[in-house]
Order: C-alpha cells, then structure tokens, then sequence
C-alpha cells in the first residue's frame, strides 16, 4: 500500500521537475516572441530631409532606413553633385532611440547649426546641417514614434 | 515579467522538492512494507531553510536586480534543494551541515546583491585577489587537513568547520583572467605579454595542485585556462592543442604519476579489478542500472553502498532514486544554467563582464562535466563536486558567489552588449557543454536501460543481499512437507534459518558475504521469486519496491526421515550417501560428510574454505572417488563371466554415463575418460545412476531433486527432470544380475566395492531392491573415504530396513 502512494509520488515529483522544465520553455518562447516584438515595434522613425545643394531648389526626401549616406559617390542615399562635398561626407544613423549625424573624416567638414561636429552627435526636427555648400534640414515625424510606442505598450502590456 | 517567471519556476522546483521530501519520509514505510515504521522527518528542517532564504534571496533579486536573467536563479534553487535532500538521505549529520551552508550561502547572495552592484573592484584589485586565493592554498600545504582524516589534505580548519581554498581559487582565477584578458583587447597568441603571466600564474595553481594531488581542481584549472584563451583569440587551433596537451599529460601521467595512472586503468578495465581501484566505479555503475527509469524513490534505493556517495558520487545517489528521468531532468537543468550563462556573456555590456561570465559558465561547465562524467565512466574518475549539489561548504559557497557573478552581469538595464569580433568562440563553448551534457544523457540510458540487467545481475551487487533481507526468501521442504530451510525474522532483519544443518554440503546456503552455493544457488530464481512469478507481478514489485515479489517455496525429493539414518551413520567418517528412486531418479537421501553448520556461518564462513576435511564440498555430487570394482554387477549384467578388454568397459562405461555430467540442479564434477582403468573415478551419483540401471529395467533414471514449486496461482507446480533417462542394458540381463547378487538374508541386492588410487582407499556399497519388489524401486550408492566394509553394509541394512518396512 506505501508503495502504491509513493509510487504515486514518484510519478508526481517526475511530473514537477519536468513542469519546472516546462515552463522555462515556455518563458524562453515568450522571450523571444516578446523581442521580437520589441525589435519590430523598434522600427525606425522616418525622417524627412530638405537637401538645398549649394545654388539649387530645395528637394523635400522622406527616409525609413536605419542609416543614411551623404556624399558625392552617386550610390550614396543623398547624392550632391558638389565639389566641396566628399566621396562619403557624414552619414545619418538611428541606434538608442536617436538619429546620430556622424562626420566621416570628409575634407572640408560637417556642421550641426553652424557648429563643426567631430563626434557622432544627436540631432533633431529643426536642426539644420551643412555639407560643404549644401543643406540639409531635417524634420523627424514625431507621429511616428508616438504610433511605435503606443503599439509597443499595448504588446507589452497585454502579455503580463 | 522577469519577477513574475521567476517566482513561477520557485514555485514549481519548490513543489519538486516538497514531494521529494514527502517520499523521503515515507521511505521506511515502503522498505519494511507497513505502515508501522520510524518515519523520516529531520530533512524538513532542511526544506523549510532552503525556502525560507531561498524567498528572502528572491524578495532581493526583485527589488535591486530588476532586469537580471530569471532563469539561473531558480535552477540553481532547484539543484541546491535537490541536493540538500539528498544529502539528508544519505547522512543526516552532514545534511545538517550542509542546511547550515546553504543558508549561508542563500544569505551571502542576497547581501552581495544588495549592497554590490558594481563589479569593477574586481577587475582593479585582480591581483590582490588572485594572490590571496593562492596564498591561502598554499597555507593548505603547510596546515591542510581533511575532515575525514583520510585522503588529500585539501583543507583548511579552524574549530571544526573546514574549509577547502582550492574552490574559490577556481573563481579567483577565472576573474583574474578576465581581468587581464580584457585589458589587452586584440591579443594574438604569439604575443608575449599574454602567454606569459598566464601560464605562470596557471603552473603556479597547477604545481600547488599537483603537489597536493588534487586532480579534479588540476585538470580544471587547465580546461578553465584553455577556454579563456580560445575566447579571448578565437583560435580553434588552441583547443586542439590543448587535447593534444592533455593527451600528453594523461599519457605521461599513467607512466610516472600513481594518482593518474589508478584512474587512467580503473576508467579503462573497471570489471579487472571490481573489489579494489574500481569498486568505487563499478558500485556507481549499478546505482545508475538499480536507478532504472523511474528511479526508486528517494530513501528507497541504496546508495550508500557507492562510496563518498554525499560529494563525489551524488549524482549516481541521484541517478539510482530519480531514475533516468530525475537525472536527464537534472542534466537539463544544469545546461539551463550553462546556456543562459553564454548567453549572459554575449549580452554583456564589457569584455570585462563578457569574459567573467563565460569563465564562470565554463567552471560550473567543465566541474559538472567531469564529475558526472567520472561518475558513469565517461571520463577518468577527478574527485571534484558537482556544483550546487554536492556536499561541501566551500564547494556551495563558491558556486553561489559564481551564481551571484552570473546575475549581476545578467543586470544590465540599458547598454548595448559590447561588440563581438567573433561569435565562433561562445557557439563552440555552448556546443561543448550541449555535447558533453548529452554524451552524459546517453551514458546514463546505457548504464540504465541496455546494460542494467546484467549488471544487476552481478553476484557483487550488493543490493541482492539487501532485498533479501526486505523479502522473504521462499522455503525448502523435504518430500513430507517438512521444512529444511526456512526464512525467519521480519521485513527489514529477514535471515535464513537452516533447521537440518547436516544436510549443508547439499543444500548449501545464501549468506550476505559468503554468497550461495549448493541447492540455495541452483534454485534461487524460485526461491527469489524470480522464477514461477507472473512477469507482471515482478515488473511491479521491481516497480514500487526494487526488489524481487516473495519467493517461492520448493519441495525436495529429499526424505529427513531417511536422511537422518544414513547421517547417522555416516558421522565422524568421510563419505557419501545417496539413495535414490530408479525409476524417477527422485534422490530421496543425499549425505555428505564432513559437514558444517550453516547457521553459523557468520562465524565460520571464512575458515571453511580453508578446512582440510573439505567440508563444503558435496561428495555424492562432486566427489571424486577410484571406482575400483564398485560396479562389478553392471559388468556381470553385461559381460557375464568373461572378462571384457579395456576398450569394451571404458565403451561400456561411456553408455552408463560415468563420462558425462548429469543433469541435475546441483554442481557436479566429473572425470574425463582414463586411460587406464586402475584410473578411473566417478562420483556416488554417477555410480548410483548406474546402479539405476540394474535396479530398474536396465534405464538410467534422470536425476531429480527439486520436484515442485509452490506457485501463487496454480498451487504446487512440478518441476521436471532436466536430463533424459536412457536404456544402458537389457531389461532382461539387469534382472538376471541383480537376483545373483541378493546376500542371504536380504531383500536387495548389494555389491561392496574397494577403490584405490596411490593413498586413497574407498570402499563403495552399490545396492537396490529386486525386480519382483512391489514398491519403489530404489537403489543405494555409498562411498566411504576408508576400507571399512561393515560400515557401509550396515548403512545399507538399515536404509532398506526403514524403506521396505516402511512401504
């Protein structure tokens, strides 16, 4: 008769360990359906970009990509045919939540608001760079990531 | 989220160990098989520490490490309660200890978590750290003691509490490590700087190691060494060269190091030597077989026979109560916390943190590798702890400073992971472990499941003499229901009684130490119940139990009534005695003398092997005896008056069966066919066998002594002869010589016979009732190590007296 009840819960502590095994499955899925969901909701917010080159009519661009490249070189994804532009100038990129303006060692400089940038430095709407001849005035769409966060919110929030 | 799957999976390894603690305390119930037992209680104390401090670490883990990996605290929760159990089981004194630490170190986890978030100080103070962890181990050389008096000196002890520096020197070196390998990012393996403070500093440990014969820790710190390099170069070549290296170390050390080269023959040839260097491999071999699938509850197997069962050998404790499941579930377990630890490194926000975390998994890795391993003959035996499971203070405190390490760098609440030049290293590091996890997995199915029967099956598995004493052995009873051996004591103490001790070179015995020998042997399947039982009612008794069901009584053909008269005769003189029926070849007297009295066996058991008089040989079946003339009516019958040539009577000879083993349940010895008659032997059953044939029809009878078996459903069952009678001579000739051999006066006819060869003499008695005898046909063999033919005449008068009166 002890045998049976124990026999019993022996089967049951077989049944606990492997529930414990169970259910780090089961939170190792929902970490990777929650980042992915993170990673998706992460996506970039645009940003639109009024190029002047230098003596030019103003072209208003709208981007979605994580990184953007400035320079002459034509497959560059703002080409400025300008001599006082380099191959690849500066690029614009989008990590931490941010887009960074980055100078890449171009000969005759980037300015953020006419100040010369040497480190990757933030920007924002309203900011306004400077390429050699050309200018770049940049507004984010704030819409955007307000939309990306909410959505990331209610993802969130509706798994715990 | 984090908070929430962590207190989930409390719950769960918190549930695991309640029922686990329940069964242990029900184990004495299922052992003795009633309720009316001492139940096991003191292990509670050890569950209600382990989950008082393991919430109070929790509460602390939520509140200042809010982003930590919610796995590894909780599967190292798990395997230190699982352990703690265990420990309770084997040895409540150290499971008391072992309470004790790890509420220590339950309590240092949550105050280095509370009060030390930043790991820096480590990395600036590397060498203070690294200096005073082998200052420490080198005070073991000059004070070391160990608290079992025996074994490596590996301990340092200040009032009774012990501790072992080479455990956190693991952890000191894989932070110094760290330290130095991510100041110098970029490193080749050629440049200088790198290789040569570390291979000082890892020699250093290893001379320390080697001195003090630690081979665990040695070969640990080697492996610890290698990975870090191959991390910090992502070199594969550096773990090739680093096998080649511990090839060449194993190689060198069978040859010129005692320590290694024990380990190196008893990992290779265990079964040479199972009683010395590998008894400790080979009991850990049958704890895993005993441990089956389901394991036998914890409390209800044996572990305690594998010796250092509480540190060294936990997980085959483990292995034989939780079974096959319990221990995959417990090797899944640990990858968990291998796993996530990779993944902890990738995500760390520094090299510095990055390489603290995989030197961490990789000490948890390699220490659990290798002793898991060691334990079911993957890998040469290193005598280190399983981390979080096994016994050992240092041993638990160091693994939950690692566990401390792990979740604080787990912590990181916005930084990005530090940029990876190369993944490959942390795949081959995660591969490595998965391999070695499942190597292990697999090794245990093997040692479980194919190779379990026959390794329970083995005559030094000592878990045999222990059912016997949790299940009553089946008794012997003579051909009147009389009882000859019988079981006596209760469920828990069983032992054998034997209660005609004069029958003991027959029946022989079954004794804890000494084994089995004679009918006790040949018939233990029934006696056991492993025979005669429906398979099902095995399964399930080996199921819930781990024994065999109850045995099964057999009955002899022996008669006690009979068997007294010829031992009566027979005391003081050296012989055999067999009288048998002819026509069945059911033995109904089997003496042997000298004999010894099994009940004493405990006390005696060792000199009988050793006494001259032989007394545990059965002469009627494996005495060897000059045949001499002893079967002189069979030639009669045969050949008449003439006297037949040597070819003829070893031809004849042959068919009478004197050249063949028969078949029957008890050892026999026989001689091979001489070449010359004055050589010729036989033993008094041979000699009765054919002596069978004169009595009864001229048949060889097949010899019978166990005739039936008491079985649960059909009642007594009988067993059936195992040999074939055949016909030697005419009916009609045996007929005629057995009339011309009746003496006057008697109602049987008796032939004396001499043997001799060089200095023995035996006088023989073939006798057997006449062709017109209306009852049993029997007939008699007695050999007697002496020329003493009155005495063999009057033990023939008075066996047929008392039979043909009787009948």
């Amino acid at each position: 008769m002890s045998g049976i009840v124990v026999l019993t819960l022996r089967i049951l502590t077989a049944l606990a360990l492997y529930g414990f095994l169970g259910w780090v499955l089961m939170f190792l899925y929902r970490e990777v359906q929650r980042q992915g969901n993170i990673l998706i909701s992460r996506r970039v917010p645009g940003i639109s970009i009024m190029i002047r080159p230098a003596g030019q009519a103003g072209i208003l661009r709208y981007f979605n990509q994580t990184e953007i490249m400035i320079g002459r070189d034509p497959g560059s994804d703002i080409p400025l045919q300008d001599e006082t532009i380099s191959a690849r100038h500066a690029h614009l990129t989008y990590h931490h939540n941010q887009w960074w303006l980055e100078d890449l060692a171009s000969t005759n400089g980037t300015r953020l608001n006419g100040i010369p940038i040497t480190l990757p430095t933030v920007i924002t709407s309203g900011d306004e760079i400077q390429c050699g001849g050309a200018a770049l005035s940049i507004s984010l769409s704030e819409n955007v990531i307000i939309e990306s966060t909410q959505r990331l919110r209610k993802k969130t929030s509706s798994k715990t | 989220m984090n908070d929430k799957a962590q207190s989930q999976l409390l719950r769960w390894a918190a549930f695991f160990l309640f029922l686990q603690a329940i069964i242990l305390t029900l184990a004495p119930a299922v052992r003795e098989r009633t309720w009316d037992v001492e139940y096991r209680l003191s292990h509670w104390v050890g569950f209600f520490v382990w989950g008082i401090f393991m919430l109070a670490a929790h509460r602390v883990l939520c509140n200042y490490l809010p982003e930590r990996d919610p796995y590894i605290f909780p599967a190292a929760a798990l395997l230190s309660g699982w352990g703690l159990l265990t420990i309770w089981r084997l040895d409540e004194n150290f499971g008391l200890k072992q309470t004790i630490w790890l509420g220590i170190s339950f309590a240092a986890l949550s105050l280095l978590v509370r009060f030390l978030r930043s790991l820096y100080f480590l990395k600036n103070y590397k060498y203070l750290f690294l200096g005073s962890g082998l200052l420490i181990t080198a005070l073991t050389l000059l004070l070391g003691a160990n608290p079992l008096g025996i074994g490596p000196r590996l301990w340092l002890g200040i009032g009774g509490i012990y501790f072992q520096p080479s455990e956190p020197l693991k952890v000191l070196l894989v932070i110094y490590l760290s330290a130095y390998l991510a100041d110098r990012s970029n490193i080749r393996l050629s440049s200088i700087p790198l290789l040569i403070p570390t291979l000082i500093v890892t020699g250093l440990a290893l001379l320390l190691l080697i001195i003090q014969r630690d081979l665990g820790t040695a070969s640990i710190f080697v492996f610890i060494f290698t990975i870090f390099l191959f991390i910090a170069t992502g070199k594969r070549r550096i773990l090739i060269g680093a096998s080649v290296f511990l090839l060449a170390v194993l190689l060198l050390g069978y040859f010129f190091i005692d320590i290694i080269q024990v380990r190196v023959v008893s990992w290779l040839s265990p079964w040479d030597d199972p009683t010395g260097n590998s008894y400790q491999i080979i009991q850990s071999a049958l704890a895993v077989a005993n441990g089956s699938v389901l394991g036998r509850g914890l409390g209800i197997g044996s572990p305690l026979l594998v010796p250092v069962a509480i540190s060294d050998f936990i997980f085959s404790a483990i292995a034989e109560e939780t079974g096959l499941i319990g221990s995959l579930g417990l090797i899944a377990t640990i990858w968990l916390i291998l796993a996530r630890g990779v993944v902890i490194a990738l995500r760390a926000p520094d090299n510095f943190r990055r390489y603290l975390a995989a030197g961490i998994s990789t000490y948890i890795g390699v220490q659990s590798l290798l002793i898991i391993g060691g334990n079911l003959r993957l890998l040469p035996l290193t005598g280190v702890t399983l981390p979080f499971v096994s016994y050992g203070g240092s041993s638990l405190l160091t693994s939950f400073i690692a566990l401390y390490l792990l979740l604080n760098i787990s912590s990181v609440e916005d930084d990005e992971p530090a940029p990876l030049l190369d993944a490959k290293p942390f795949k081959i590091l995660a591969g490595i472990f998965a391999v070695g996890l499942a190597a292990c997995a697999l090794t245990i199915s093997w040692w479980g499941l194919v190779r379990g029967d026959n390794l329970l099956a083995r005559t030094d598995n000592p878990r045999r003499a222990i059912a016997d004493r949790f299940v009553a052995r089946g008794d012997l009873i003579d051909n009147n229901n009389q009882a000859i051996n019988i079981t006596s004591g209760e469920s828990g103490s069983y032992s054998r009684t034997y209660l005609y001790p004069d029958l003991a070179p027959v029946i022989g015995y079954t004794h804890p130490v000494y084994g089995q020998a004679g009918l006790e042997a040949a018939l233990d399947n029934y006696l056991r119940g492993l025979q005669g039982n429906p398979a099902s009612l095995i399964l399930w008794n080996q199921l819930i139990y781990g024994t065999p069901p109850p045995g099964l009584d057999v009955r002899l053909s022996l008669d006690l009534n009979l068997q007294q008269t010829a031992d009566e005769f027979l005391a003081g003189h050296r012989g055999a005695v067999l009288l048998m029926n002819a026509e069945t070849g059911e033995i109904l007297v089997m003496a042997s003398h000298p004999t010894y009295d099994p009940n004493q066996l405990d006390q005696e058991g060792a000199s009988l092997s050793q006494d001259e008089n032989s007394p545990l040989l059965n002469r009627a079946t494996q005495g060897l005896y000059p045949v001499g003339n002893a079967l002189f009516p069979l030639i009669a019958a045969r050949f008449g008056a003439e006297t037949p040539n040597t070819s003829d009577l070893l031809a004849y000879y042959e068919e009478l069966g004197l050249f063949r083993a028969p078949l029957i349940t008890l050892p026999v010895t026989i001689a091979a066919a001489p070449a010359d008659l004055d050589d010729l032997r036989a033993s008094p059953l041979q000699v009765a066998l054919a002596s069978a044939a004169l009595t009864h029809q001229g048949i060889v009878p097949a010899p019978r002594v166990a005739t039936a078996v008491n079985t649960l459903k059909m009642g007594w069952v009988a067993l059936p002869a195992l040999d074939q009678p055949w016909e030697a001579i005419q009916a009609q000739a045996a007929e005629e010589a057995a009339q011309s051999f009746v003496k006057q006066g008697n109602a049987y006819w008796s032939h004396v016979g001499m043997g001799r060869i060089n200095q023995t003499a035996v006088t023989w008695l073939t006798a057997g009732t006449l062709p017109n005898w209306q009852g049993t046909p029997l007939t008699l063999a007695v050999a007697v190590e002496e020329e003493n033919p009155s005495l063999v005449e009057r033990v023939g008068k008075e066996l047929f007296d008392a039979v043909l009166n009787q009948q």
